[in-house]
């Protein structure tokens, strides 16, 4: 997953996932000689991501790891809660989440290209990645489906990512932070609601009932995406015709979607 | 009788002798998935049996983001 002599930037929003990331990462990277970069994504969500910054700023400042922050507003030109508001006035149906998505996805490349790292890891665990499993599978969503999970090969302009956490269940996640001691800012995001949670739910009385169900929605879903994407490794990536940044398409996701909103800097 | 405390909220939980703390999860509807528990202090897995007197703090994990 990471060689000696790489420059591995880390996702960290300042939760007990990331947190622990970035201790287990730093540590690692101090025995395997691999370097640590942290960066946070500041959405701009009032009262939960400034405070959560806050405190993955703490914990780089403790162990001494660089650490850069893009915010959506100084790249979009407004923060995520504005966006919402616009959306709003203009009786757009948004869901937060998508936008977030796509966006924090965009910058966290763009920032890991930019600090020169090799890799990008996020902190995905066992239930995030089960519960988008099951998300994108509900929605019908074969591109995001198979764009899920780790992408070790590398295509022009993007970093490729890596997810370290992907298999450990966030109750061991969590085990491990407490036990640790860690740092960490224990929040629930403002915007997560509706069949999000509701899907969440679900896996976990299906996990207290059945154990290990997660563990083999995973694994199930990793072996038939690893015998239908055969070819989709191989799209070709362009630049997005406004911003520049690598994309499938001639516009990038994350400009179509400042487009709608009225975003777009001439 | 035990003690369950999450966050400010308190209650008093009667066991049944060889109860574990499963069960007392169960009982109080938390599922275990979403939550750690220390006995006494201590971080523990939930098939530990409780005794009279003990003290539980349930921490809840799940938050999303
Ligand atoms: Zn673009």
């Amino acid at each position: 997953m990471i060689s000696p002599g790489e420059r591995v930037a880390v996702a960290v929003s300042g939760g007990k996932d990331s947190v622990t990331l970035l201790h287990l990462l730093a540590e690692l990277g101090e025995m395997k000689k691999f370097e640590v970069v942290a960066i946070s994504i500041d959405e701009g969500i009032r009262g939960y991501r400034d405070r959560s910054i806050r405190v993955a700023k703490e914990n780089t400042n403790s162990i001494g790891i660089e650490h850069v922050t893009g915010e959506f507003e100084r790249y979009f030109g407004e923060t995520l809660d504005g966006m919402v508001r616009l959306a709003k006035r203009k009786k757009m149906s948004l869901y937060p989440c998508t936008y977030c998505g796509v966006m924090r996805r965009y910058l966290l490349n763009k920032l890991a290209r930019e600090v020169g790292a090799t890799k990008l890891a996020t902190a995905h665990n066992l239930d995030d990645e089960v519960q988008a499993i099951m998300l994108n599978y509900i929605r019908g969503d074969l591109s995001r489906l198979q764009r899920l999970g780790p992408v070790y090969f590398s295509r022009e302009g993007f970093v490729p990512r890596i997810k370290p956490l992907r298999e450990i269940p966030e109750k061991e996640v969590a085990v491990y932070a407490l036990l640790r001691k860690f740092k960490v800012h224990l929040a629930k995001c403002p915007y997560a609601t509706g069949i999000h949670t509701e899907i969440r739910d679900f896996l976990n009385g299906l996990e207290a009932r059945h154990p290990n169900s997660k563990f083999m929605i995973l694994r199930t879903f990793d072996s038939v995406k690893a015998r239908l994407s055969l070819h989709s490794e191989e799209f070709e990536t362009r630049s997005c015709k406004i911003c520049g940044e690598p994309t499938s398409s001639d516009v990038c996701k994350s400009c179509k979607l400042l487009g709608e909103l009225g975003l777009l800097r001439p | 009788m035990v003690e369950v405390r999450e966050g400010k909220k308190i209650r008093k939980v009667m066991v049944k002798s060889r109860s574990t703390i499963n069960d007392i999860l169960r009982e109080l509807g938390y599922n275990r998935e979403e939550v750690v528990v220390r006995l006494n202090g201590k971080i523990v897995a939930e098939e530990e049996e409780l005794s009279r007197g003990d003290s539980i703090e349930v921490i809840r994990i799940v938050t999303g983001g």
